[in-house]
C-alpha cells in the first residue's frame, strides 16, 4: 500500500512538472495581464539594461539619479512596475543573446542596443513615430549617423540613440606645437619626438573592438574605403578598398617599424589600455576616445592634465576626414501599446528627453545625440566637448550593421594585432583577413 | 461469466504485477535525476553536435544542414596552428603543473614530518592560486607581464640586467607567458591531490625500502611513484581535460592575440560564437573540442576498468 501511494506521488509529481509547459499557462497569463490593466492592478515594464546604465551601476551617483527616477515614474503612473534586468557585461555576447531573445518572441519590453547593431533588430523592434510626435521630440534634433541608424528600410523610427562617442588624436602641448594633420606631418613630428626620448605615437593594435574603431576605420573611410558592398557583402579586400585598406595597415606597421610606435601596442585591444602609459608622462601623442578625458582626469595631475589637448586624427591626406562614432540606443520590443506608451515616457525622462539625456550624459561623461541638449542648462561637458561637438555633426559615421561585420571585424583585429608585433608584413596580414572573411 | 471474472482476475493480477514490479525497481525513483541529466547535459550535447552540421549564426533564426562548418574549419590555414598552439599550452602546462606539484608536495610531506613551522601557510598560499577565477588570474598576470614602465617583471630585469621582454607582444613569447600563467594556476590542484595521495603511502613499505638501503631518490622513483601511480594518471587526465577547456585566464591575458598566436581551441570556440557569431562553426570547433575530452574520459574510464578487474 505504502509503494501504490509512493509511486501514485511520483506520477502526479510528474504531471504536474508536465502541465507547467502547457501552452494554456501563456494564454492564461495574458488573460490575467488583461484583468490586471483593466482593474488597475500593476504593470511591469522590463527593463533591460548594461550594468553601467542599471541599479548595478558600479557609480553611486548613477544608481541614485536611476532610482529616483524609477521612483518618479512609478509614483506617477501608480499600476506600473519598471522591472529592472541587466545585459551582460560583454556586449558582443549581450547583443548576440538578445537577438537570440527577440527571435524568440521573449525579449523584454525595453532593451539597450549596441548603437550600430540597432538595425539587425528592426524586424524585431516596434516602430515610434507616433511616440516622438505626440512627445514633441524631433528626429532632426538628432546627429545625422544617429538619424541613419534610427530611421530602419522603411523610413519609420525604430530605436533612439541616447549616447555617443568620438574618437580624435590627443597630443601634448608642451612637446608638440602643432598637431600634425596628415600622416607624412606625423611621420616628421614623430622622428623629432622620437629622437627627444618620447613615444610619439600610440593606438590600440591588439585583439579588441578598439583597434578597428580607432586605429582602422576612420582612415580607411576617410580615403573613402567601404568595409562592405551594397549587398553588405565585404568588401575591404578588392579593388580600390584593397588599397585603401592596405593604406592603413601600412602606416601602422610603418609607425612601429620606424619606432615611433612601441610594439607592446600589439596587446591593447582598447582605447583605455593606452592610460597607463599616458599616466608613464612619457607618451606625445595617441588616438582615442572621447571618454578618456575624464579618466585620464582622475589619473594625471592638474597641471599635466592642462598639457593635453585634442584635434581632428591626421590623415593620408589634408582635406581627408572621418572619425567613428558609437554609443547606445534603446528599442522598445512589446507589442502591447499600452506597454510601448509608458515604456516610452520612462526613457523619455530618463535618458531622451532635454532633461533626461542633459542629466544622464553628464552623469556618465558621455556625449548627447542630440544638438539641443548641449545648450542645455544641466548639461556639463568638458573643456573639449565642442571639438567632440563638431566632430560627431561633420565627420562622424558609424560601423556597417551587416551580418558580416564582426568576422570582418575579428580578422582585422588580427591582421593589425599581427603586423603591430612584427609577425606579418601588412600585404600578408590583409590578405590572410581577407581570405578568412571571404572564405 | 466464469470466463469473464477470471479474465478480469488475469488482467488485475497481471496490472498489479507491473506496480509490484515497478515499486520494487529503482527505475521510478531515478526517472526524475535521469531526466535531468538527459535536459541538461545530453540534450546541449545533442544540439551542438546538430549546430554543427548546420550554417547558423546568432544573428538570424533561418539556416541550412551543411557540411560547410566543418569544410571550413578543416580547410582555414589557422585550424592546424589553432591545434599546435592547444597542444604546446596543453602539455607544457600538464607537464609543469604535474613535476611542480609533485615538488611542492614532496616539499609540505617532508616539512610536516619534521615538524617545521609553516607547512600550512605553504599549502594555504599555493592553493590559493587555484581558488582564483580564471580571468582575475588573466588580470594579475597581464599587470605583472605589462611592457611598459610600470609592469612588475620588466621592472625588475630592467633593474638588474638592463634588458626587457615582449612578453605579449611577439607571437613567440605570448605563448609561453601564457602557458607559464596556467601552470602557476594549475599546479596546486595538482600539489593537493598528490599530497592527499603522499598521506595514504603505507608506512611499512617505505621503512622496508629504507631498510633495504634504498636512499630518497630510489625511494622515490621505485616506491612512492609506483605506489602513486593510479593517482597521478588520473591527475593527468583531469588536468590534461581542464586545460584544454580553459581560455578565460587566456581571454583576459591576450585575447588569442597578437595575432592568433594564442588562441587555444576553447578561445576560438568563443570567438567564433560570441565575438563573430558564428554558431555552426563554433559548434563544429566545439565537436573537435569534445572528441579530445571524450578521448581523455575513455582512457580514464579504461584504466579504472583495468583497476577493478585487477583488484
Amino acid at each position: 500500500m505504502r509503494r501504490w501511494k509512493m509511486l501514485l506521488a511520483l506520477m502526479l509529481g510528474l504531471v504536474v512538472i508536465a502541465g507547467c509547459g502547457n501552452n494554456g499557462t501563456v494564454e492564461e497569463t495574458d488573460e490575467v495581464e488583461e484583468n490586471e490593466k483593466a482593474t488597475g492592478e500593476v504593470i511591469e515594464i522590463e527593463w533591460l539594461a548594461h550594468p553601467a546604465y542599471s541599479l548595478q551601476s558600479p557609480g553611486p551617483e548613477r544608481v541614485e539619479y536611476l532610482q529616483n527616477q524609477i521612483d518618479a515614474f512609478e509614483a506617477e503612473h501608480g499600476n506600473v512596475k519598471i522591472k529592472p534586468d541587466v545585459l551582460s557585461s560583454n556586449i558582443s555576447e549581450a547583443m548576440a543573446r538578445l537577438m537570440e531573445q527577440a527571435a524568440q518572441g521573449r525579449a523584454p519590453a525595453i532593451a539597450q542596443i549596441d548603437s550600430y547593431i540597432l538595425p539587425r533588430f528592426y524586424d524585431y523592434l516596434q516602430p515610434l513615430d507616433p511616440l516622438f510626435e505626440q512627445a514633441g521630440l524631433d528626429i532632426e534634433d538628432f546627429f545625422p549617423f544617429a538619424q541613419d541608424i534610427m530611421r530602419g528600410p522603411d523610413g519609420q523610427i525604430y530605436g533612439i540613440q541616447f549616447t555617443t562617442d568620438t574618437r580624435v588624436l590627443y597630443y601634448r602641448t608642451d612637446v608638440v606645437d602643432s598637431p600634425p594633420a596628415t600622416w607624412d606631418e606625423l611621420f616628421a613630428l614623430s622622428e623629432q619626438l622620437k629622437a627627444d626620448g618620447y613615444e610619439a605615437f600610440l593606438f590600440p593594435g591588439g585583439r579588441g573592438e578598439g583597434t578597428i574603431v580607432t586605429s582602422v576605420l576612420p582612415f580607411f573611410w576617410a580615403q573613402g574605403g567601404s568595409l562592405v558592398d551594397d549587398q553588405d557583402q565585404p568588401a575591404f579586400g578588392t579593388g580600390e578598398n584593397r588599397e585603401y585598406m592596405l593604406n592603413v595597415l601600412t602606416f601602422l606597421h610603418d609607425m612601429v617599424q620606424k619606432g615611433y610606435s612601441p610594439q607592446r601596442l600589439a596587446n591593447y585591444g582598447s582605447e583605455g589600455d593606452l592610460n597607463s602609459e599616458v599616466a608613464s608622462g612619457n607618451v606625445a601623442m595617441f588616438i582615442g576616445g572621447n571618454w578618456q578625458v575624464n579618466q585620464l582626469a582622475e589619473i594625471l595631475s592638474e597641471d599635466d592634465m592642462a598639457k593635453w589637448a585634442v584635434a581632428p586624427l591626421p590623415q593620408r591626406e589634408a582635406g581627408q576626414q572621418a572619425t567613428t562614432a558609437g554609443g547606445w540606443a534603446w528599442g522598445i520590443f512589446t507589442d502591447d501599446p499600452v506597454k510601448q506608451e509608458l515604456a516610452f515616457d520612462f526613457l523619455m525622462r530618463t535618458f531622451v528627453g532635454d532633461e533626461g539625456m542633459a542629466s544622464w550624459c553628464t552623469l556618465g561623461g558621455y556625449l548627447p545625440t542630440r544638438h539641443s541638449v548641449y545648450e542645455h542648462e544641466a548639461y556639463e561637458g568638458n573643456e573639449f566637448t565642442d571639438i567632440f561637438r563638431e566632430h560627431l555633426a561633420e565627420f562622424a559615421r558609424m560601423r556597417p550593421a551587416a551580418t558580416v561585420y564582426p568576422e570582418i571585424s575579428t580578422q582585422l583585429q588580427i591582421a593589425v594585432s599581427d603586423i603591430v608585433s612584427g609577425n606579418k608584413s601588412p600585404e600578408e596580414a590583409l590578405e590572410e583577413a581577407w581570405n578568412a572573411v571571404a572564405k | 461469466m466464469t470466463n469473464l471474472k477470471l479474465d478480469y482476475q488475469q488482467t488485475s493480477s497481471a496490472k498489479v504485477s507491473i506496480f509490484k514490479v515497478l515499486g520494487n525497481s529503482p527505475v521510478p525513483w531515478l526517472f526524475p535525476l535521469a531526466m535531468i541529466l538527459v535536459f541538461v547535459f545530453l540534450y546541449p550535447i545533442v544540439d551542438m553536435i546538430r549546430l554543427s552540421f548546420t550554417n547558423a549564426n546568432l544573428i538570424s533564426a533561418e539556416y541550412d544542414y551543411t557540411l560547410s562548418s566543418y569544410l571550413t574549419l578543416f580547410t582555414s590555414s589557422g585550424f592546424s596552428r589553432m591545434i599546435l598552439i592547444t597542444l604546446f599550452f596543453v602539455f607544457f602546462s600538464v607537464l609543469f603543473q604535474m613535476l611542480l606539484g609533485c615538488l611542492i608536495a614532496l616539499l609540505i610531506d617532508q616539512g610536516v614530518k619534521r615538524g617545521l613551522t609553516g607547512t600550512v601557510m605553504v599549502r594555504t598560499s599555493v592553493l590559493s592560486a587555484w581558488a582564483i577565477p580564471g580571468v582575475i588570474i588573466g588580470i594579475i598576470w597581464s599587470m605583472l607581464y605589462n611592457e611598459s614602465q610600470i609592469g612588475v617583471i620588466n621592472y625588475m630585469l630592467h633593474s638588474f640586467f638592463g634588458w626587457s621582454l615582449p612578453f605579449l607582444s611577439d607571437p613567440n613569447v605570448a605563448l609561453i607567458s601564457v602557458t607559464l600563467a596556467n601552470i602557476w594556476r594549475g599546479t596546486a590542484f595538482s600539489m593537493i591531490m598528490i599530497y592527499a595521495g603522499l598521506q595514504t603511502l603505507p608506512r611499512d613499505i617505505i621503512e622496508a625500502a629504507m631498510i633495504d638501503g634504498a636512499n630518497a631518490i630510489k625511494r622515490l622513483v621505485y616506491v612512492v611513484i609506483p605506489t602513486l601511480a593510479p593517482l597521478l594518471l588520473i591527475n593527468l587526465i583531469i588536468i590534461t581535460v581542464d586545460t584544454f577547456n580553459t581560455f578565460d585566464m587566456v581571454m583576459a591575458l591576450t585575447g588569442g592575440g597578437p595575432g592568433q598566436s594564442t588562441e587555444v581551441i576553447a578561445l576560438s570556440i568563443y570567438n567564433r560564437i560570441f565575438r563573430e557569431f558564428e554558431l555552426g562553426q563554433g559548434a563544429a570547433t566545439a565537436v573537435v573540442l569534445l572528441a579530445i575530452n571524450t578521448l581523455m574520459t575513455i582512457i580514464y574510464f579504461h584504466y579504472m576498468e583495468k583497476k577493478q578487474v585487477v583488484a
